[in-house]
């Protein structure tokens, strides 16, 4: 059985990558571009992991940000200010530490549900930014900077040299990839099976034995640690990291790509992202307050459009199978 | 902590607690009788400050502002209730949250174009500018303190009306159960519409009575706004009692932290809150 | 007499001053099936729900095998042995019937944090949750999404789920809610069946399949325990054709 859920992922993601592994060649000299598509990519896997947590968990939080900034933080905090650490190593020291957080900032926000979790995720993430903000050891509003690319060593051999904007393009398309093969494959797996009967009737699972909290919990968990290793990327590509990465409009424009790109779909995240960047570049050349025309967009497609562009594509597309 | 400057943060406390409270219960009457968690609840509150700052230069008249900001805001309410949440009653979350962010976004750029970047100050009316003296060495400032009176009046009134009015009723009855108010001949769409731009009204004179104590910049409505949602979870849920208690915990906190914790002021009362919800996963009051 | 599996001592639930259920003792027998029936609003429901670990009991005791099983988390009372099903009909309604019962099955198997294997690679899942489709006469609609069939297939299924888990006790609210005659009759074969191997414990308004099927019932009242006995004792019993005095629903 196949793990795609629709011809029109099948498409989509076949297309995506095999246009995303040409960009660089296709670009050639001009790094500006694959600066911002690799920018893009870092965002897709953060939108992806929200699309996890909200799309097929149906855990609503406008706080997500918070564990993208942390990703940045943790990794600029960890690493000794002048010298260059290996880069494997500190993915791994970066998902744990964010890992451990969101294990017990889970624990006081799934004991709520719908509005109030909306609620309490946002205020925490608010919490973040200020801790961040407010401070003095960690830069305040302006933030840290990492001096040094970490190196890619591994077993001796070196892949990657990350000063390299084309190196680090595939890094971010490697990561993307890993991060939707992941959620497919976890989606699909027993746990997956018992994500989605949470997320469709709660009741029911709990009747059946289940404890979805513990479910629940490990879920955001896993979608937590995703958003800081795309935020840890983030700071990688940019070399600095600051409180804004945790901000309420970072948030929530990320629950607006997802859904945009269509909720629960994993590829959608994708979509959406690149929908979104798009539409904000390309107002922002015209206007300074491209916000104004966002927010009318976004409006207009609460009212329009259901399933998000994903929906409308796989409408176009047909051949919807589970 | 010297008794006079301990005195003078606690009355600005109180009185910062009191119009978060004003905020709070405009969000809490929204989703407690509609459903509906209204996120640019923040923006009415910067929209309303805002406003008394252009009519009060325009006309020269604080209290005249005050009148026509509160009256648009009012109108600006039925505006989005009946053209754009209207169509959210029967949606989910997640589409309440879009809608109501996409507002945000459209408020904030408006600000931003109308008014600019650089913050912004009303002056005090002149009738409430002077200090009183309340200990022999404190002065404290009468406009401040009609603000904290102005909030209790709001707050009586309101307890008044939804205790004692067929309009209270109905709201009562609502919060309960929709279909059977539906049942009993009230025409729903008028109540919501009501509740709603009462909400956002409330909001609004919030941030139209603050206006000469604060500083208006870009932001200040999420700022205002995330502070409710803590007043909301700490109170617990639902509960009006609780919301009262909590803004002006959260008030007097917030206060006293700006003064004796600079280093992490803006975050203690977040962290009040998670430390509350430890304990106390459904805030210090059940409804 | 087969054991006694199941057993409530002095069971109570306040809601603030409603006594929904009043100092209620009742005891339920292993491979019996034991009908609980009353007036609305005689706590049926109630009792139902705290059996199976939904309300918490105000007061009392609780007993599966002799073990203390008030105080569990309500997933707890599944894992046990006590399975439920809702009177409105509560399945996964996007998924086919076969996964309606793997997903059950699947929590009796285990491995349910195995996040790399697929939901479809344990044949011992799928073979559990076919044997409950079939026990229920719902095989041939295996592959149907479970919002395609009948209603009265629906609460076939419901009760398939149930024997997924592999229960000792089936807790069962109005299987037959809303069904017709015709359907009434699987239902009724089927619960047959069933009580050979389990203790049922059932719930329900239509008072021919209660006649038909019980080896005892209990007759409730206001939250109170009226009567328990035999069907034949119940139906001669003054007292409880006092308590259906001008109900229209029940016949006797």
């Amino acid at each position: 059985m196949s793990v795609f859920s629709s011809k029109a992922e099948k498409v989509f993601i076949f297309a995506f990558f095999f246009i995303a592994l040409g960009i660089p060649l296709f670009f050639n000299e001009n790094t500006f571009y694959v600066n911002k598509i690799s920018t893009m990519l870092i965002l897709s896997i953060f939108v992806m992991s929200l699309d996890y947590l909200v799309g097929r968990t149906g855990l609503i939080t406008l706080g997500h940000a918070m564990f993208y900034g942390l990703g940045g933080y943790l990794f600029a905090i960890m690493i000794p200010e002048y010298e260059v650490v290996n880069f494997w190593l500190y993915t791994f020291y970066v998902m744990v530490a964010s890992g451990v957080i969101a294990l017990i900032v889970g624990f006081i926000v799934l004991r709520t549900s719908g509005i109030y979790m909306i609620m309490i995720t946002l205020a925490l993430a608010q919490m973040t930014f200020y801790f961040f903000a407010d401070s003095t050891e960690y830069g305040g509003l302006d933030g840290l900077f990492i001096y040094l690319k970490p190196e890619t060593s591994m077993f001796g051999l070196n892949f990657l040299d990350l000063d390299n904007e084309n190196h680090f393009y595939y890094l971010c398309l490697l990561s993307l990839f890993n991060c939707y093969v992941f959620c497919k494959v976890s989606l699909h797996s027993r746990f997956g099976r018992v994500i989605d009967a949470i997320k469709e009737n709660p009741e029911r699972a709990t009747a059946l034995g289940y404890n979805i909290f513990h479910f629940r919990l490990v879920s955001y968990v896993l979608s937590s640690s995703l958003a800081a290793y795309a935020g840890y990327l983030f700071s990688l590509q940019y070399g600095f990291v600051n409180p804004t990465m945790m901000s309420w409009e970072v948030s929530a424009s990320a629950l607006v790509m997802a859904i945009l790109g269509g909720l629960g779909t994993i590829f959608g995240a994708i979509l959406g992202v690149f929908v979104y960047e798009s539409l904000h570049y390309g107002i922002e050349h015209m206007t300074q307050y491209w916000m104004f025309w966002m927010g009318s967009l976004i409006i207009l497609m609460v009212l329009l459009l259901k399933s998000g562009i994903a929906g409308l594509i796989e409408q176009l597309v047909g051949g919807k199978r589970k | 902590m010297e008794m006079s400057l301990f005195l003078v943060q606690l009355l600005n406390g109180i009185q910062y607690g009191l119009l978060l409270f004003l905020v709070a219960s405009g969000l809490t009457l929204v989703f407690g009788v509609m459903g509906i968690l209204n996120l640019a609840h923040g923006s009415m509150y910067m929209i309303g400050a805002y406003l008394v700052y252009y009519f009060a230069a325009m006309t020269d008249s604080f209290w005249l502002a005050v009148v026509i900001a509160s009256s648009i805001a009012m109108v600006i309410g039925v505006i989005i209730e009946r053209f754009l949440i209207v169509h959210l009653y029967k949606r989910d979350h997640l589409d309440q949250v879009l809608l109501t962010v996409g507002l945000i976004f459209i408020f904030n750029a408006a600000q931003s174009f109308i008014w600019g970047n650089d913050p912004l100050g009303v002056d005090v009316p002149e009738l409430l500018s002077s200090s009183i003296q309340i200990t022999d060495i404190v002065e404290y400032p009468v406009y401040r303190l009609f603000l904290s009176v102005l909030c209790v009046g709001i707050a009586v009134g309101m307890y008044y009306v939804i205790n004692n009015t067929k309009l209270g009723m109905m709201i009562r009855a609502g919060e309960s159960n929709r279909e059977m108010v539906e049942n009993l001949g009230v025409n729903i769409g008028t109540l919501f519409t009501v509740v709603f731009a009462v909400g956002v009204t409330l909001s609004a004179l919030a941030g139209i009575v603050s206006a000469p104590v604060v500083s208006l910049v870009p932001g200040m409505g999420e700022r205002v706004l995330i502070s409710c949602f803590v007043v909301v979870v700490i109170g617990g849920m639902g509960s009006i009692k609780g919301a009262f208690v909590a803004a002006l915990l959260v008030g007097i906190v917030d206060t006293f932290a700006s003064v004796l914790l600079p280093g992490m002021s803006s975050m203690t009362i977040y962290l009040l809150m998670a430390l509350i919800l430890i304990f106390k996963p459904q805030g210090l009051f059940k409804s | 007499m087969s054991e006694c599996i199941l057993q409530a001592e002095n069971l109570s639930k306040h809601w603030g001053g409603l006594k929904a259920l009043n100092e209620f003792n009742i005891k339920f027998y292993d491979k019996s099936l034991h009908s609980i029936v009353g007036p609305n609003g005689a706590g049926k429901s109630t009792m139902l729900n705290i059996l199976c670990g939904t309300y918490p009991a105000t007061k009392g005791v609780i007993l599966y095998r002799g073990e203390n099983i008030t105080g569990l988390k309500s997933y707890q009372f599944c894992r046990k042995g006590i399975g439920r099903s809702f009177q409105k009909t509560n399945i996964f309604k996007d998924a086919t019937c076969l996964e309606n019962c793997c997903i059950a099955a699947q929590q009796r198997v285990g491995s349910s944090f195995n996040m790399f294997k697929s939901k479809h690679s344990s044949k011992h899942v799928t073979a559990i949750a076919e044997d409950a489709l079939e026990q229920a006469g719902l095989l041939k609609q295996a592959n149907t999404k479970a919002s395609a069939i009948s209603y009265g297939e629906q609460r076939q299924l419901e009760i398939a789920m149930v024997l997924a888990t592999g229960p000792q006790v089936l807790l069962l609210d109005e299987p037959m809610a809303g069904m017709g005659h015709e359907e009434s009759l699987i239902i009724i074969d089927l619960l047959k069946s069933l009580k050979k191997r389990y203790c049922i414990v059932l719930v329900e308004h239509d008072m021919d399949a209660v006649f038909e099927l019980s080896d005892l019932m209990t007759v409730m009242v206001d939250g109170q325990h009226l009567i328990t006995d035999v069907v034949d004792n119940i139906r001669a019993n003054p007292l409880v054709q006092e308590a259906y005095l001008g109900n229209d629903d029940e016949v006797f």
